[in-house]
């Protein structure tokens, strides 16, 4: 029974995603407060945080429709929906026939629409600051996703995951010059979808540099535990799409122990590594003004633009 | 031809390329400057990989006169001559178009300078066939770089991008021109660098900023 035993794993994988997310945002706060000179907090501070917002009690402005109490719910279950096609240690995964890299990306919007739309929701002005501004970077996003997304799909021969990091763990990076153009292209997109440092800053409430948070201000108790930990897991599947399709060595192919904890064990140094590379990378930059952003955003779409020329040429 | 040389190839032209878009997606002069120095290094690591290729003993020294003069000795030229300026002329503030327009529009180039290559009849050689729409890609963009830009200085940049197409396109196609010829072009780099430094050193103390355009103030009419 190849075939339930695969599912098996396909849910531990999703269960695992879910596991390590915040663990990555504490490597990630770890390693800025190391690079400040802070001591930082633990790098399990997220787990306690999240723990603690559990049991807190949550207050709801009367002025809010349902949309704003459905939207935690709504994004944990896009974002988790999407965490189900997404291999980790295994390079197919058994939901891959459900749906592939096009469908992650709609329940990613899916998700973002309703956090827009509760920011909007209880008519705070941050709440609205907020939205505006997720809008403008999301429609610059998004085609500049597609066609990083088209790069590597017409590279390795289709959307579907599975079949992307198959083929990708089977050949070398060399023969494909496109796929660093498409590498180029995600990282900035990557940098912008989680909201890290030229496009938002996580680490502060000032009015200026918010997009994420100032939608979802208004949360408290368990649904701001909910919203974060899905923003953490939207983080963690996007670090492990960029390192399984283009760093894919030591993902198992094959259904063994052996093999799979050997996986298991390189996908946790590999999206450990990418997160303190940008954690650095963060410590580095200072945040942009809003406006210059479509410029870094231009940058990913001509860096994929260049790729599809290569591909064809 | 292994395919792993074939494959080295085609990843240090696309390494090229993006060394390349480093001048064009930046903004101040030191930042051109640092990019016009990545980019000659990666030059001339890929002028030895083609030496190495065609197994000519030629192409390496013209290699290391590509890491000494223009990663070396040029940068150096231009930000001794430009550390009298003011730092306002050192910004180029308003470029024809926006930084991410720009962007775009040297994406198209490179798409362009590939399909032109197309149109040469040169497949055999799988140099001629990676390199030259890299060395046209650097050409137009180094062009593009140039007509974009307002001040004296930063056309100086794209300049030197442009050479440094014209230098890549020469070697692929011909594997070398003699190493007497090779000599002659960078000598004239770099006495071209020097009189065109000059040039700017006089054009900012006579008009107190290197913007081109304000040289038609020269006019009495």
């Amino acid at each position: 029974m190849s075939n339930s035993l695969e599912i098996v794993i396909g849910v531990i994988q999703v269960l695992v995603l879910m596991a390590l997310s915040p663990l990555m945002t504490g490597i990630m706060r770890k390693t800025k407060a190391r690079t400040q000179k802070r001591m930082g907090a633990s790098i399990f501070q997220p787990y306690y945080d999240m723990a603690k917002l559990m049991r807190k009690d949550e207050v709801v402005s009367d002025q809010s429709s349902w949309i704003f109490r459905c939207t935690p719910w709504v994004n944990f279950v896009a974002i988790g929906t999407a965490a189900f096609f997404i291999p980790v240690f295994l390079s197919h995964s058994p939901f891959g026939l459900v749906g592939d890299l096009l469908l992650i990306v709609g329940l990613f919007g899916l998700a973002r629409f309703f956090t827009m739309l509760a920011g909007l929701d209880t008519s705070s002005t941050f709440g609205g600051i907020g939205s505006s501004r997720e809008m403008m970077i999301s429609t610059l996003l998004e085609p500049a996703l597609f066609l990083a997304i088209f790069v590597v799909a017409l590279t390795y021969g289709g959307t579907n995951l599975s079949t992307i990091i198959e083929t990708a763990s089977n050949s070398s990076l060399l023969p494909h010059p496109q796929l660093i153009f498409a590498a180029i292209a995600m990282f900035v997109i990557i940098l912008g979808e989680t909201g890290r440092l030229p496009f938002g800053n996580h680490a502060t409430h000032l009015e200026l540099t918010m997009v994420h948070e100032a939608m979802v201000l208004e949360y408290s108790g368990k649904s701001l535990a909910l919203i974060e930990w899905s923003q953490s897991i939207k983080q963690i599947m996007l670090f492990a799409l960029i390192a399984n399709i283009f760093v894919p060595w030591g993902i198992s192919s094959s259904i063994s122990v052996s093999t799979l904890g050997f996986g298991l064990v390189t996908f946790i140094i590999k999206i450990s590594a990418f997160a303190v590379f940008v954690a650095f990378l963060e410590s580095s930059i200072a945040k942009w003004r809003l406006f210059r952003v479509p410029d870094l955003i231009a940058v990913a779409i001509a860096s994929s633009l260049v790729g599809l020329v290569l591909y064809y040429l | 031809m292994e395919t792993i040389q074939l494959d080295v190839l085609k990843i240090s032209g696309a390494i090229l390329l993006i060394a390349t878009f480093g001048v064009i997606a930046r903004r101040g002069f030191m930042d051109w400057l640092n990019a016009y120095r990545l980019q000659s290094v990666v030059l001339a690591v890929v002028t030895t990989i083609i030496g190495y290729v065609t197994g000519i003993w030629e192409i390496y020294i013209a290699a290391a006169l590509t890491l000494v003069i223009k990663s070396l000795v040029i940068p150096k030229v231009l930000t001794h001559v430009t550390k009298s300026l003011e730092i306002e002329s050192k910004t180029d503030a308003n470029p024809y178009l926006s930084l991410r327009t720009s962007i775009i529009v040297s994406a198209f180039l490179v798409a362009m300078s590939y399909f032109l290559s197309q149109q040469i009849p040169f497949k055999s050689d799988p140099v001629v066939s990676v390199f030259l729409p890299v060395s046209m890609a650097q050409f137009f963009l180094g062009l593009f770089a140039l007509v974009n830009r307002r001040t004296a200085l930063s056309q100086v940049v794209g300049l030197l991008v442009i050479e440094n197409g014209l230098f890549l396109f020469t070697l692929v196609l011909t594997h070398g021109v003699s190493l007497i010829i090779e000599v002659g072009i960078f000598a004239d780099i770099l006495v071209g660098i020097v009189i065109s430094s000059i040039l700017l050193f006089r054009m900012s103390r006579t008009f107190d900023s290197l913007d081109v355009d304000k040289l038609e103030n020269l006019r009495d009419d």
